[in-house]
């Protein structure tokens, strides 16, 4: 059932990035790069890839127009939708589970080499 | 940006829908931050950007069954880590198929944008061109009365304008054009408002004497300012006030060169003065387009036109016209030609045809290209047989392998064809750019469009097939049991090689065409580019003035002339200067039809001579030799007695034997009143209008005794020194004589490189491909050779070790090598001999089937095939014999 298994990091990091307020394409775009260090790197092309499986799947959403004033360039907002939250949430958790596991293991890459 | 739009149809239509808009904006921010990296990681970034369009396009647009999608996620994935694994054929494949791509799509998308391409204006489909030239007066007549048959109509006349202020020209592409113009073209304006008829009336319309610029111009020398509206702008020195601006697209309706000033016709008085044309029934400078009804074809809008014949003609009868004349200047119909495209211009004419043999040409490059990868293709499936034996063995259908093939098929063409594009861009700006000489520029728009697209497309998957399948059909004859045999001592001859070679024939026929074609035209090119004029054009600069703007009469001009001659020829540096109404080699003329009294009955056809007004002295700054009788002289002013000096040519021709000197001319050239010249000199031969059209009998006359003197002229001045103070010097000296005088310059070796434009660029790039051609079938001659003799080895290492020596050896390869190449060289004669037809009429003082050139083309791919054959023969002559045996 559980929709963030089979979500792409990239995926993440965008729903990530609307969790704190609408914002549009490109600064999503940015903030991306910033949160994932640079690892992530989406361009216009990929991005739009990535927002149309989020918003096909109900986490995201159209925001209503923007606010008046605004730079009409920047184009439309996006905005996390409750499910969207729920997904996120979800995933911390999940991850956190993961890394738990994970202190408990003590797992390092030089196995067996102790 | 526009690329970029176009880009994104390439998505799914669901998608495009939902998120187009928003795309193309996010994409213009990341592009603003892009643009200030460097060129490498912009490259990159435009290509991951296209990449991913197509990548995310294709996949997303597949059907979901099952094929498709494994042939992607497998077959693909498959294809690009077999290509990877052999990066020196990939790379060499990739690169000839982007080089023969590259140049078909640049010369394809020339002769689109020269000959196919439709005018930047509302349905341009509907656009037609009455054919022939037309004098105002007819177009006032049509312009009253076609709006009730036609949609629309204008008038158009393309100008060379100026826009300096005083002194040396400043010359720029104009127009002029009717006031319905833009209207009728549907052109609407960047900024300010483009005239309409009300402006259209002498002396000014409500805004006065305006003028409409280019969105270049405004750029360029306006600094795109809108305060550039209402700003006063001087063409041809009388002062227009600017309304506005076209949008950047629209270049004018004369293919090839871009317009930057557009006047309302009217205007043309304010310009030209009491010499406008605008009331001359004999003056015909106007083209006429017309927008046919929605649903009117050609011949109901020239049936419509027709109507109003009659009327128009009747009303411009041409004064002092004769009889026979007028009766067919009453009757002759209106004729309609579809100009959707825009107006036949010299352009078109004068590089259609060449540019139609070069793309033939660069197709059968690219056939080479092809040739030599299949070749690639098949000696690599060869070596492969035992890898595609074991996975038939091991169960994979055929159809499984063939659908690995063709996926790296369409890989190299995908990439190919990609490449080709982008190599298309610059090769097309530097092939337009040798369109133009240093006097006219030529600006065709190179744009992608649908038919370059589908041009590229078509050729890339043509290509496909040509190569993909040869080594696909490899596969029919493979059985499992292959893989099991183990085949190392087996003796290979010289069977299998059957489509290789029939290969290696194709692309040497095809290159020696090649080679003989660039044969031809470099050598049509180099003798007509050092063929001797009659004089020396290094050191002669010509200067073209116009004293429209001067308020000398008409009969005083000539003084004026000899004035500004006299102060010319005093600048430092000048050893000569001297007039002429034609300047030899500018391709403009005069001519009449003449014999001599007591001369021989030349037949009408060849009584064609070439006139041309020239000042005393004009002999000597040319360096003409006078073989006979005297230079004009101040004896042969207007009221002397009618003389003449003509060349030896005209002697040959109309005197014969006799001394020409004193003889009289039967029949004038055009000059009211004077049907009879003396003969009082003869000089040596020198062309006239073009080089290529040789040396016609041409007649002297002085500029006094030839009536009207135009109030523009042609100086040829003979000049030592460095050239820019000479220059300097000239352009004061002038601008000294009189201020009110327009004028350019010129170096004569400008004109002679111009008049040969077209035979050097046919000759260069028939040349480049040419020698292109040769490689290709060089480099496919080496390839076939060497797979052969490693295929061979075994037997070569056997023949050794009975006792074949290392020049037998070399022999037995050889041969082999010349026997290819002598096939190919035949098959490849019959071609030329069979193209020779097409390119006759491109050829200059040499048959398309010269045997020479043919002989040479032969004999340099014989030797490019003995070098080609040479190292993989030395090779095989080096093996020891024991070692391979032993293996």
């Amino acid at each position: 059932m559980d929709i963030s298994t089979t979500l792409k990091p990239a995926a993440i990091h965008i729903l990530l990035a609307l969790a704190e307020h609408d914002s549009h394409g490109y600064a999503v775009m940015q903030t991306v790069r910033q949160q994932s260090g640079g690892h992530i790197s989406l361009k216009t092309g990929s991005f739009y890839r990535h927002l149309s499986t989020v918003m096909d799947a109900g986490l995201v959403t159209e925001a209503p127009g923007p606010k008046s004033g605004d730079d009409p360039r920047r184009g439309t907002y996006y905005r996390l939708t409750a499910r969207g939250r729920q997904v996120l949430v979800a995933e911390r958790f999940r991850l956190n589970d993961l890394v738990a596991h994970m202190n408990r293991l003590k797992l390092t890459t030089r196995k067996g080499d102790a | 940006m526009k690329f970029y739009s176009w880009l994104l149809r390439v998505y799914p239509r669901a998608f495009r829908e939902r998120y187009a808009d928003d795309m193309r904006r996010t994409f213009a921010m990341e592009m603003a931050e892009f643009s200030t990296l460097s060129g490498l990681s912009r490259t990159r970034f435009w290509f991951v950007t296209i990449t991913h369009a197509l990548w995310f396009g294709l996949t997303a647009r597949l059907p979901q069954g099952l094929t498709m999608r494994s042939f992607f996620t497998f077959d693909v994935r498959d294809a690009i880590r077999s290509l990877r694994a052999t990066p020196v054929i990939t790379a060499i494949a990739v690169l000839s198929l982007a080089l023969g791509i590259g140049a078909n799509t640049a010369l394809f998308s020339i002769l689109n944008g020269l000959v196919l391409k439709s005018l930047p204006v509302k349905a341009p489909h509907e656009l037609a061109l009455i054919e022939g030239s037309w004098t105002n007066p007819v177009w006032e007549g049509l312009r009253d009365r076609a709006t009730l048959l036609v949609d629309g109509t204008f008038a158009w006349s393309a100008q060379q304008f100026d826009l300096a202020a005083t002194g040396q020209r400043d010359a720029v592409q104009g127009a002029y054009a009717s006031g319905a113009t833009f209207d009728v073209l549907g052109v609407t304006p960047e900024i300010g408002r483009l005239f309409t008829p009300s402006d259209d009336v002498r002396g000014g319309g409500p805004d006065g004497q305006i003028v409409v610029i280019s969105h270049r111009l405004w750029q360029t020398r306006f600094g795109g300012q809108s305060s550039v509206l209402g700003q006063s702008m001087l063409v041809n020195r009388v002062p227009f006030t600017i309304i506005g601006v076209t949008p950047p697209g629209f270049l004018g309706v004369d293919v090839g060169s871009a317009k930057d000033v557009f006047l309302p016709l009217a205007n043309e008085a304010a310009i030209r003065g009491r010499e406008s044309m605008l009331d001359e029934r004999a003056g015909w400078w106007l083209d006429i387009m017309v927008r046919r009804r929605q649903g009117q074809t050609l011949q109901q809008a020239a049936l419509a036109l027709n109507s109003a014949r009659l009327a128009v003609r009747e009303e411009t009868i041409p004064q002092d016209w004769d009889a026979k004349n007028l009766a067919s200047y009453l009757t002759d119909d209106f004729k309609l030609a579809d100009a959707s495209n825009g107006f036949e211009t010299t352009l078109r004419t004068k590089y259609a045809k060449p540019l139609t043999i070069i793309m033939f040409v660069v197709a059968a490059v690219l056939l080479i290209a092809c040739a030599n990868i299949a070749n690639l293709l098949l000696a690599r499936a060869t070596a492969r047989r035992h890898e595609m034996s074991l996975r038939l063995a091991l169960g994979a259908s055929r159809f499984r392998l063939v659908r690995q093939l063709l996926a790296e098929s369409v890989i190299l063409a995908l990439a190919g064809g990609g490449g080709g594009l982008f190599l298309a861009k610059f090769v097309g700006a530097l092939l337009v750019r040798q369109l133009g000489t240093s006097a006219t520029s030529v600006t065709l728009d190179l744009s992608l469009d649908w038919r370059v697209l589908a041009f590229t497309g078509a050729v890339a998957l043509v290509t496909t097939l040509l190569f993909g399948l040869a080594p696909a059909a490899g596969l029919a004859s493979l059985s499992p049991n292959d893989a099991l045999k183990e085949q190392t001592r087996s003796v290979a001859g010289d069977r299998r090689f059957g489509i290789r070679n029939v290969l290696v024939v194709t692309q040497v026929s095809l290159s020696v065409a090649l080679v003989v074609g660039a044969g031809l035209f470099v050598r049509s090119f180099t003798s007509l580019a050092t063929m001797s004029l009659g004089f020396d054009p290094s050191h002669l600069l010509v200067i073209n003035i116009d004293a429209s703007r001067t308020d000398v009469a008409a009969d005083a001009r000539l003084l004026m002339y000899d004035r500004v001659r006299d102060a010319v020829g005093a600048v430092p540096g000048v050893r000569a200067a001297s007039i002429s109404a034609f300047t030899p080699i500018s391709g403009v003329g005069w001519n009449g039809r003449m014999l001599v009294e007591g001369g021989p009955d030349v037949p009408m056809k060849e009584r064609m001579i070439w006139v041309n007004p020239i000042s005393s002295g004009w002999f000597g700054t040319y360096g003409i030799q006078l073989k006979a009788g005297r230079d004009f002289s101040s004896v042969d002013g207007k009221d002397g007695q009618p003389v003449v000096i003509v060349n030896e040519t005209f002697v040959k021709r109309f005197v014969g034997d006799r001394n020409p000197i004193g003889l009289r001319t039967k029949g004038g050239i055009g000059v009211e009143g004077v049907d009879s010249y003396t003969i009082i000199g003869v000089v040596s031969d020198s062309v006239y209008r073009n080089a290529r059209a040789g040396v016609p009998a041409a007649v002297y006359v002085t500029l006094a005794q030839t009536g009207r003197i135009e109030a523009s002229f042609a100086m040829t001045a003979d000049i030592s020194g460095d050239r820019a103070t000479v220059r300097r010097g000239l352009a004061a000296a002038i601008s000294q004589a009189d201020s009110r005088l327009a004028f350019s310059m010129r170096d004569f070796a400008d004109f002679v490189r111009a008049s040969t434009a077209q035979e050097r660029l046919v000759a260069m790039l028939s040349g480049f491909f040419g020698v292109l051609a040769l490689l290709l079938a060089a480099l496919g001659l080496y390839g076939v050779t060497s797979y052969s003799v490693n295929r061979r080895r075994s037997e070569i290492a056997v023949r050794m070790a009975l006792g074949a020596t290392a020049g037998a050896v070399i022999r037995m390869v050889l041969r082999r090598v010349v026997w290819l190449v002598l096939a190919g060289v035949a098959i490849g004669v019959g071609i030329s001999l069979w193209a020779g037809k097409y390119i006759v009429t491109l050829l200059y003082g040499l048959q398309p089937r010269d045997p020479w050139t043919m002989a040479g083309a032969a004999m340099v791919l014989l030797g490019a095939g003995v070098i080609a054959g040479w190292l993989p023969a030395r090779r095989a002559a080096k093996l020891d014999p024991t070692v391979v045996l032993r293996d």
